[in-house]
């Protein structure tokens, strides 16, 4: 090496490509810019009990991947599960997406870092006293300005016993913290009505209280335009959220289902009939 | 009283129409008409193919959701299918100048030799004028427009929206089906599906 700031810059840039990202534990299995390992809330795994699972992702910065309705482009995540006999999984958790872009292409997903969580049923008849490997293929995009598809291999082997199983310390609080991200079930108290009128479906809330900020989501792709401005009319006790229709509806729909979120904390999972047509004057 | 008539009748009527010149492009509605420069750089004008089915197909090289189509053959074979036919077929290419999938007419003519690609043109639309016309949202993006310049098809090249090359087979083609029933006098089924894909890689967008 003739130059030493040379070969000195040499080695830093080598230690800057090894420092792992942060949060991502040694285990984790590499996608395109970033990483996902998979976590389990317990220890072990009891017959007839229930195991949440996450899969917790991070991403280099300006990087996202999808949540299940991806919006105008992307795809979400798609995980082909391994399991022993006894052993079964349930849908993922969605935690509530952001919205990703501007103008014309709206997408829905998230960046940085992100857990989807699946609960595992183990069957009454789970033998007891084994290794339970867990494993998924997973297959995700990963986008920024471009999309790069990638796949992954992650597992995890946890025993079998018969005794009540206890939390992972580590694990479970990951999983908490990423329980609160969950759209949560609106309170009973709380009104939501859909109409339908002409290009766009009127979301009328009732919650109570005078309400100025709220976007939805829509949980099943082409009924809502992703990239058009929601209107939010703050009305007496709520709100009024007008939504465009997607250029791709073509038939009438019967219910309108996603997410609203009120605040970056509050986000709530919506499932209302979509009412009689009304003539918008 | 009879020009007055004519003339308030007018008026109705560009009242009525007025809004489908602002709203994007729509099944059922009027193709927004364009004239493009193609990579073989002869100049193309839509309206110039009335009396003719035209497809658009909205393109990225770098997307692999394009590659998907491409390195497997399907997209190549589908402009032959259906160029023998008489169907008009304008690849689109939307992305801005320093943006993944940008290429110039010299880039674009090397690319469809050594894809086999057969698309009647390849349409370089670097100022996203005539994706944004369209609405384009994602690459590739399918859009069939009837004898008559009205659109009878906007989305998906079909139902698996992946980048799998392994999801063609078996995967029921819309483009195939809407042409397939268009070209036999029947009404288009499934006139609009949710394009798959990359965004457009137009300019002044960051994703």
């Amino acid at each position: 090496m003739r130059n030493p700031i040379v070969g000195l810059l040499i080695v830093l840039l080598f230690m800057l490509v090894l420092i792992p990202l942060p949060g991502a534990p040694a285990s984790a299995a590499t996608i395109p810019h970033g990483t996902v390992d998979l976590v389990a809330e317990n220890q072990w795994i009891a017959p007839g009990s229930q195991t949440y699972f996450g899969l917790n992702f991070h991403l280099e910065k300006g990087w996202h991947i999808y949540w299940v309705n991806p919006g105008d482009s992307g795809q979400p995540p798609r995980i082909q599960w391994h399991l022993p006999a006894g052993l079964s999984e349930g849908e993922i958790e969605w935690p509530a997406p952001r919205r990703l872009g501007t103008s014309t292409i709206v997408d829905f997903g998230y960046d940085d870092a992100v857990m989807l969580l699946v609960p595992v049923r183990a069957s009454s008849t789970l033998p007891t006293n084994q290794v339970a490997q867990i494993a998924a293929d997973l297959r995700v995009l990963v986008c920024r300005e471009i999309c790069v598809p990638g796949k992954a291999n992650i597992s995890l082997a946890l025993p079998t016993k018969s005794m009540p199983p206890e939390v992972d310390a580590r694990s479970s609080e990951l999983i908490a913290a990423a329980r609160k991200f969950l759209p949560r079930q609106a309170p009973r108290d709380w009104e939501f009505k859909v109409t339908d009128q002409n290009d766009s479906f009127v979301l009328t809330a009732k919650l109570g209280r005078r309400t100025t900020r709220a976007v939805f989501f829509p949980l099943e792709e082409a009924q809502v335009d992703n990239s058009a401005p929601q209107r939010v009319v703050p009305v007496a006790g709520g709100f009024q959220l007008t939504l465009r229709k997607s250029d791709q509806l073509l038939k009438r729909i019967t219910r309108l289902r996603g997410v609203l979120e009120l605040s970056a904390n509050q986000t709530y999972a919506v499932d209302v009939a979509v009412g009689d047509t009304q003539v918008a004057k | 009283m009879k020009r007055f008539i004519t003339i308030s009748m007018l008026f109705v009527l560009v009242v009525l129409a007025a809004p489908h010149f602002i709203l994007a492009a729509k099944v059922g509605q009027p193709a927004p008409d364009f004239t493009g420069t193609a990579s073989n750089n002869q100049t193309y004008h839509l309206a110039d193919f009335r009396g003719k089915f035209v497809v658009l197909e909205w393109h990225n090289n770098g997307c692999p959701y394009t590659q998907k189509h491409y390195m497997s053959g399907n997209m190549q074979k589908l402009q032959k299918q259906w160029t023998a036919q008489g169907v008009v077929w304008f690849t689109i290419i939307s992305s801005a100048q320093g943006k993944q999938g940008y290429v110039d007419a010299d880039g674009e003519n090397k690319y469809m030799a050594k894809m086999g690609a057969a698309p009647t043109a390849a349409l370089l639309d670097p100022t996203g004028a005539i994706g944004h016309s369209y609405d384009a949202k994602t690459t590739p993006q399918m859009i069939v427009i009837n004898p008559q310049g009205v659109i009878i098809y906007d989305g998906a090249i079909d139902n698996r929206p992946t980048d799998d090359v392994k999801d063609i087979a078996g995967a029921t083609n819309y483009l195939n089906v809407a042409l397939g029933q268009a070209l036999a006098g029947k009404p288009v089924e499934t006139a609009a599906t949710r394009p798959y894909g990359c965004s457009v890689k137009y300019k002044g967008s960051w994703f």
